[in-house]
């Protein structure tokens, strides 16, 4: 569906996209994450030829993708990171001009308004300006002006910033059901829970490059981090935390509010030697939850932990 | 699609309250404190009757030949010049000159003496009026005194003959009052800049986030604009009949009997408004805010120079910069409905409209310029 190959963006001296490689199947919702001004809106504005490139080549539908394929254009879908409708047009008029620019003719146009509306929840809405909309709804009506016209292919560019828990999940659930109906989607987010629910695939991007890319299992096994282990503890003495911090394979550990966090190194078990550990120096302890490693684990271990812009 | 994205335009366009009030609102607003302030301006300069009074007393009444004289230029008609009263003493004239009733009054006492308070041009005309008389009767009986045969021929030194004519250059009467109305009328057409600067605004997608959307789409930027377009240029030519309806039918102000015309030339200059914002969001990044203060700034420049402010300015600027003059859109629009008012022939009013198309000709081939591209160096 989508090859993008050695793809190079300069900003002046700034690289944005640094040689910079993709490939995306049919049928995936394939997730783009990385730290703000990693690449991922710059790669997603070359892909649909808005921004010139210095080098590289990017291929949608298996044709060269260039600003006058408007036979590739027709089968795309767009959800910008900003909300972009007319203040002055209703819901329906705001998706019907949108879906007007993808679909010329009135009569075929109207089933699909209609579904859109229906899609997105914004049925009692239809009437109603933007300005009179909450930041939830704003988000559903710049969704349904991007995939009314049932595109094949839709980028989704942090479509669920600013939005209430249930706006957003009523945005995950659409998204799902868009794919089941066939679409491919492309999908950035800050928030790795969306992405780890929502995708069958991501790549984390930094410096405009990619890092790393597969499954989430696969980048989980990617990254050093393994397993973390919390147990409630009534006290714990330095030197004890000492000498857990010691055990073999623990590359953190932490007494606080009366929690002890320790973090492995992925490929083994914690468990066993640090309840031993506890047992041996006479401390009662409460409950214990062990967990794997998480998609926002493997995002900071791969794109560090410094603050960014 | 062009009906899609021309209906959108204009219901868009519409509802928005800040044209509503830039395009009509203002303007209509603008033309009603014109009406009230500048009534006044045509009646101005005329002369009225000058109130002078004269004593009635032995020596008036037995004055035949000045009791007509004074009589003539006080009947009512075109050529009255004094509202003449008649005072019984020199005590109840003097009354009246102190409150202000009269300007002058006369006293016959053997030879006619005018009296006044103050000197002004009132009071030098009365004085004027008296003299010519004294001079004539002087003459006469000079005259008489040395020729009494010559008798017959005083009547024709009587005769006032008049040898120039008074012709009208212009079809309608000469006023100032209608010039502001034009320089206000060129001042609404020049504001749909405001529509050519929203058009190309939502067009491109380094300008904001519906371009970048709509320059997804699988739609020509050209067509795009152009349908955007004439829904904003078919809107703002609405706002601006609004303000000429308003001002003809309502204020009565006299256009003249071309209404076609009238029409032709504000179809033009919203032309010419809506291709000058077009171009002014097209050659520059800045942010819309910044935009539309050059636009504003430089169309009240342009109103200025035209005569919005001062009736004068737009002479001036012909005669001292005649380049500047013919290359002010708001100038050239002002000119076009002056001619339509004044001049019998076309000549000038047409160059004026050729000059307004050929305008906004280039300013909307800048715009399409800068519009062809689809793909940015940045956004």
């Amino acid at each position: 569906m989508i090859q993008v190959h050695n793809l190079v963006k300069r900003y002046g001296d700034l690289v944005a996209l640094d040689h910079f490689d993709l490939e995306i199947q049919d049928g995936e919702i394939f997730g783009l994450l990385g730290p703000n001004g990693s690449g991922k809106t710059t790669a997603i504005n070359c892909m649909l030829s808005l921004l010139k490139y210095n080098k590289g080549e990017i291929n949608l539908f298996d044709k060269k993708m260039t600003p006058n394929s408007y036979d590739l254009k027709r089968q795309i879908g767009v959800v910008m990171q900003n909300v972009a409708v007319f203040n002055e047009l209703t819901v329906y008029e705001n998706i019907d001009y949108f879906c007007g620019l993808y679909v010329p003719e009135k009569a075929k146009r109207k089933p699909l308004v209609e579904e859109a509306i229906e899609f997105t929840g914004l049925s009692d809405f239809r009437k109603f300006l933007p300005k009179k909309l909450s930041g939830g709804l704003l988000r559903r009506l710049n969704i349904a002006c991007g995939i009314a016209h049932k595109p094949k292919l839709i980028f989704l560019d942090e479509p669920t910033v600013a939005v209430d828990p249930q706006s957003r999940n009523n945005i995950l659930e659409g998204i799902k059901e868009l794919n089941r109906q066939g679409a491919t989607i492309v999908y950035t987010s800050h928030y790795m829970e969306e992405v780890e629910q929502l995708c069958s695939r991501i790549m984390i991007m930094d410096n405009g490059k990619a890092i790393a890319t597969g499954t989430k299992e696969e980048l989980k096994a990617m990254i050093r981090t393994g397993e973390k282990l919390t147990i409630e503890l009534y006290d714990l003495s330095d030197s004890i935390l000492e000498e857990i911090r010691k055990t073999d394979g623990v590359i953190h550990a932490e007494f606080t509010e009366n929690r002890l966090t320790v973090r492995r190194v992925s490929g083994g078990n914690l468990l066993i030697s640090v309840l031993d550990l506890l047992r041996q120096n006479q401390i009662n302890f409460g409950r214990i939850f062990s967990e794997p490693p998480t998609l926002n684990d493997v995002f900071l271990e791969i794109t560090g932990k410094q603050l960014r812009d | 699609m062009f009906w899609n994205i021309f209906s959108k335009r204009i219901i868009g366009t519409l509802r928005n309250k800040e044209t509503a009030v830039w395009t009509w609102v203002f303007p209509i607003m603008m033309a009603t404190l014109f009406f009230f302030t500048f009534t006044s301006l045509d009646t101005v300069d005329q002369l009225k009757d000058i109130p002078i009074g004269v004593i009635d007393n032995q020596s008036y009444r037995q004055d035949s030949p000045f009791q007509t004289a004074l009589q003539s230029v006080s009947a009512k008609g075109d050529h009255q010049l004094f509202s003449l009263t008649t005072l019984s003493d020199e005590k109840e004239a003097n009354s009246m000159l102190e409150k202000g009733e009269i300007d002058a009054y006369i006293q016959v006492d053997g030879t006619p003496k005018l009296v006044v308070k103050g000197d002004g041009l009132n009071q030098t005309i009365a004085k004027g009026f008296l003299d010519n008389y004294l001079q004539s009767k002087s003459s006469i009986e000079k005259i008489i005194s040395n020729n009494p045969q010559a008798v017959q021929q005083i009547s024709s030194l009587l005769d006032r003959e008049s040898y120039t004519k008074e012709v009208s250059l212009t079809q309608n009467p000469p006023t100032d009052k209608v010039n502001y109305f034009y320089a206000l009328l060129a001042m609404v057409c020049m504001y749909g800049g405001f529509q050519g600067l929203q058009s190309v605004s939502f067009l491109q997608a380094n300008l904001s986030p519906l371009g970048a959307r709509r320059t997804m789409s699988p739609t020509k930027h050209f067509p795009t604009m152009l349908s955007d377009l004439l829904g904003g240029i078919t809107v703002h030519l609405g706002c601006v009949l609004v303000v000429v309806v308003y001002i003809i039918f309502i204020l009565g102000i006299n256009f003249g009997s071309k209404l076609g015309l009238v029409l032709l030339t504000c179809l033009v200059g919203s032309l010419v408004g809506v291709a000058f914002g077009a171009m002014v969001s097209v050659t520059s990044k800045l942010k819309e805010t910044a935009k539309t203060a050059i636009l504003t700034a430089v169309t009240l420049v342009c109103c200025f120079l035209s005569g919005l402010m001062v009736t004068g300015i737009s002479y001036v600027v012909a005669q001292k910069a005649p380049v500047l003059s013919w290359l002010n859109p708001a100038a050239r629009i002002t000119d076009a409905f002056y001619c339509l008012y004044y001049y019998d022939t076309y000549s000038r009013y047409f160059l004026n409209i050729g000059i307004l198309l050929i305008m906004s000709l280039v300013m909307f081939m800048v715009t399409a310029f800068f519009v062809r591209r689809q793909s940015y160096e940045s956004i």
